[in-house]
């Protein structure tokens, strides 16, 4: 009985809790001036607290075409595991990215390999992505100033323009980036500027589905200005969240010897 | 009492002998002060462009000498840092050391928003590399780092150039810390430098030490003391010094550092010495020619003196003594001719618009002549000494006549 009633108890806290917890999302959703807090609230609902999906990565240049199929484990904002399945020529490769740290193992040389600082603006796998896009996803929370610059609408939702200027000593390159997030914490698209207020490159959402519960972005596209016939697209196939992942996969010994 | 007025005697009959042939002697001599001339011309050019360079080499981060960690040299990397233990300081407190830092040195990737590249990151003490490097007075285009923990950053023109960034703009720079992780932060170019040769400005960034260190998470370590004492070429007394201070850490001389310039110091020795003997033979035909030409048609003369009773060692005296004064006053010439040539070309001479093939092997563009009093010797007592021993033949042909029948010879 007592034991019941306890858990009764608890459960009403819980309730309560999570009225407070949406009750406080409206409550930031409400005066958007906090344009840091929508940042945060976008990164995290689109990396969630784990996530598994799979991913047709696309790589258009003037002479040729590939796609590749990717499959990607995150656990909060600092841990990811990448692995691409086909095509067969790059089946196996892998990168594990653990806070700003990169490893990249491939089965043709079996072997690990510490991306070093001096190749993290490199091409990742060839893409239109740097390894940095992939590292320092996360650091538009912590590197950065935000500002809100307007408001447009999308779908009947309500879009935040807000602009993103990275702080003094922080690593960044661009001069600013403009990230519009819905009012559903979707990232319609991202913007990268020179600093003399150039566009250089920008990621645009072009598909939005419901997948794993919530609306999520299904298509985006890298790509440069100033190369007008490349890009990189990534279509999510199949994506599911806060879900349970075993405890070594972000691992050096799992990114060498796969075991999921 | 005797010998008192024969010498006189004998540079009268000398000096002159050699106005008899006004045009004959004032070619000799024209051609032996250009030979001299052109031996301390060049000589001047070539130690002074040589000078320049090992000036320049000891300015671009070298020093007079460098203390590392025994494995830095060979492997430049953070893992061979060290704190400079307080013995160092102490033992690079003798009045022999004008100026010492420490620096950090390491290898580093530097990214603006469109391209990205290798460079060797330095971390120095802005006020204290004054004197010891370049940096300094290279800053043509905003200011120079002010403390050792100034946020901003130095960049090399050309670098600048090739990463489309410029004065006021941020980028990004990655290197490894003392973790072996990845350490990256964000500067702002506060300045541009200029620099030769120009592979220099892409080779370099400076940051502040503080900073450096933080970024690095090198707390107080370093990589590199370099020092500037007050004479290069006399360092053993102050490396035994500092090897007795920290017998732990490689201390080098830029003679070690830099052996390419040590080598090519032997190099312009060798070469000079090669263009004094040239220059010398062509002159010393010149010479016993004009002497033998002179004793031929004197062949009379010489054996009437002997008839008269004057010795063959006084003869051969005569000629030496006249061979002596052509090349007292052609040296004389020569040298004057030369302090003229050296001292107009006192601003340089200017080969900017071949600076480009000159930077290739090392040349700066305008080079200052400098004079060597060791150059100005060897030239002079060459010419002198091995003048004097090519005169000698025609002396001795003067000295050996049978005077019957010198004096009987139409």
């Amino acid at each position: 009985m007592e034991a019941k009633r306890r858990f009764i108890s608890a459960t009403y806290r819980q309730c309560f809790l999570a009225a407070l917890l949406f009750h406080s999302a409206i409550a930031i959703a409400a005066p958007p001036e906090d344009a840091a807090t929508l940042v945060k609230r976008a990164i995290d609902y689109w990396r969630d607290s784990s996530s598994y999906s799979v991913i047709d990565m696309t790589i258009r240049r003037p002479d040729w075409e590939r796609t590749m199929t990717i499959r990607v484990w995150t656990r909060g904002q600092k841990e990811s595991l990448v692995r691409v399945t086909a095509p067969p020529k790059d089946a196996g490769n892998a990168t594990l990215l653990l806070d700003n740290e990169m490893w990249s193992f491939t089965p043709k040389i079996n072997r690990v390999i510490k991306i070093p600082s001096s190749m993290m603006n490199q091409s990742w796998m060839g893409s239109d992505f740097s390894n940095n896009d992939l590292a320092k996803a996360d650091e538009l929370i912590e590197q950065y100033t935000h500002k809100l610059l307007g408001q447009e609408s999308h779908d009947g939702h309500t879009v935040y323009v807000i602009e993103s200027v990275p702080k003094e000593a922080a690593p960044v390159v661009w001069g600013h980036e403009v990230v519009k997030i819905r009012d559903d914490w979707v990232i319609l698209e991202h913007a990268f500027y020179d600093q003399q207020d150039v566009l250089v490159k920008k990621l645009v959402t072009s598909e939005i589905r419901s997948m794993g519960g919530k609306p999520v972005v299904a298509r985006e596209r890298m790509q440069r200005v100033d190369r007008p016939g490349e890009w990189t697209e990534v279509v999510t196939q199949e994506v599911r969240f806060g879900i349970p992942i075993a405890a070594g996969t972000f691992t050096l010994s799992n990114l060498r010897n796969p075991r999921e | 009492m005797r010998s008192e007025w024969r010498a006189p005697l004998l540079l009268t009959l000398a000096w002159r002998n050699l106005w008899r042939h006004t045009r004959r002697t004032l070619m000799i001599l024209f051609a032996f002060a250009l030979g001299v001339w052109s031996m301390i011309v060049i000589a001047a050019i070539t130690r002074g462009s040589m000078e320049q360079q090992l000036d320049k080499s000891i300015l671009n981060l070298t020093g007079h000498i460098q203390i590392h960690l025994a494995a830095f040299r060979d492997d430049p990397v953070i893992e061979h840092r060290f704190l400079p233990p307080p013995a160092l300081s102490a033992a690079l407190a003798g009045a022999d050391v004008m100026t010492w830092v420490p620096r950090v040195r390491v290898p580093a990737v530097i990214a603006s928003e469109r391209e990205s590249a290798g460079v060797t990151l330095v971390g120095i003490e802005p006020e204290r590399e004054r004197g010891l490097s370049f940096i300094p007075g290279a800053v043509t285009e905003g200011r120079y780092l002010e403390a050792p923990d100034d946020p901003g950053m130095l960049l090399g023109r050309k670098l600048a150039e090739r990463l489309e960034t410029g004065l006021g703009r941020r980028v990004v720079l990655m290197s490894q810390d003392v973790n072996n992780r990845v350490a990256d932060r964000g500067f702002r170019v506060v300045g541009v430098f200029d620099t030769q040769p120009r592979q220099m400005e892409e080779a370099y960034v400076f940051i502040g030490r503080a900073t450096a260190q933080q970024m690095l998470k090198l707390d107080d370590n370093i990589t590199e003391v370099a020092l500037m004492t007050t004479d290069r070429d006399h360092l053993e007394e102050l490396l035994a010094r500092l090897l007795v201070a920290v017998p732990a850490l490689d201390v080098q001389p830029w003679t070690v550092l830099e052996p390419l310039l040590v080598l090519t110091r032997k190099i312009t020795d060798v070469v000079l010495i090669i263009w004094y003997a040239i220059v010398f033979a062509a002159m010393s035909f010149g010479l016993i020619n004009t002497l033998l030409m002179a004793v031929f048609e004197r062949t009379r003369e010489f054996g009437l003196f002997q008839s008269l009773g004057m010795r063959p060692a006084h003869i051969l005296g005569q000629v030496l003594v006249e061979s002596l004064i052509l090349l007292a006053l052609a040296l004389a010439a020569g040298n004057l001719l030369a302090a003229a040539t050296v001292y107009a070309l006192r601003d340089g001479i200017d080969l900017t618009s071949v600076a480009e093939g000159m930077e290739l092997v090392g040349v700066a563009p305008i080079i200052y002549p400098a004079w060597s009093a060791g150059d100005l010797a060897a030239a002079n007592l060459l010419v002198f000494v091995l003048g004097l021993a090519a005169s000698l033949y025609p002396a001795w042909r003067a000295a050996r006549h049978v005077p019957v029948e010198a004096i009987t010879r139409v």
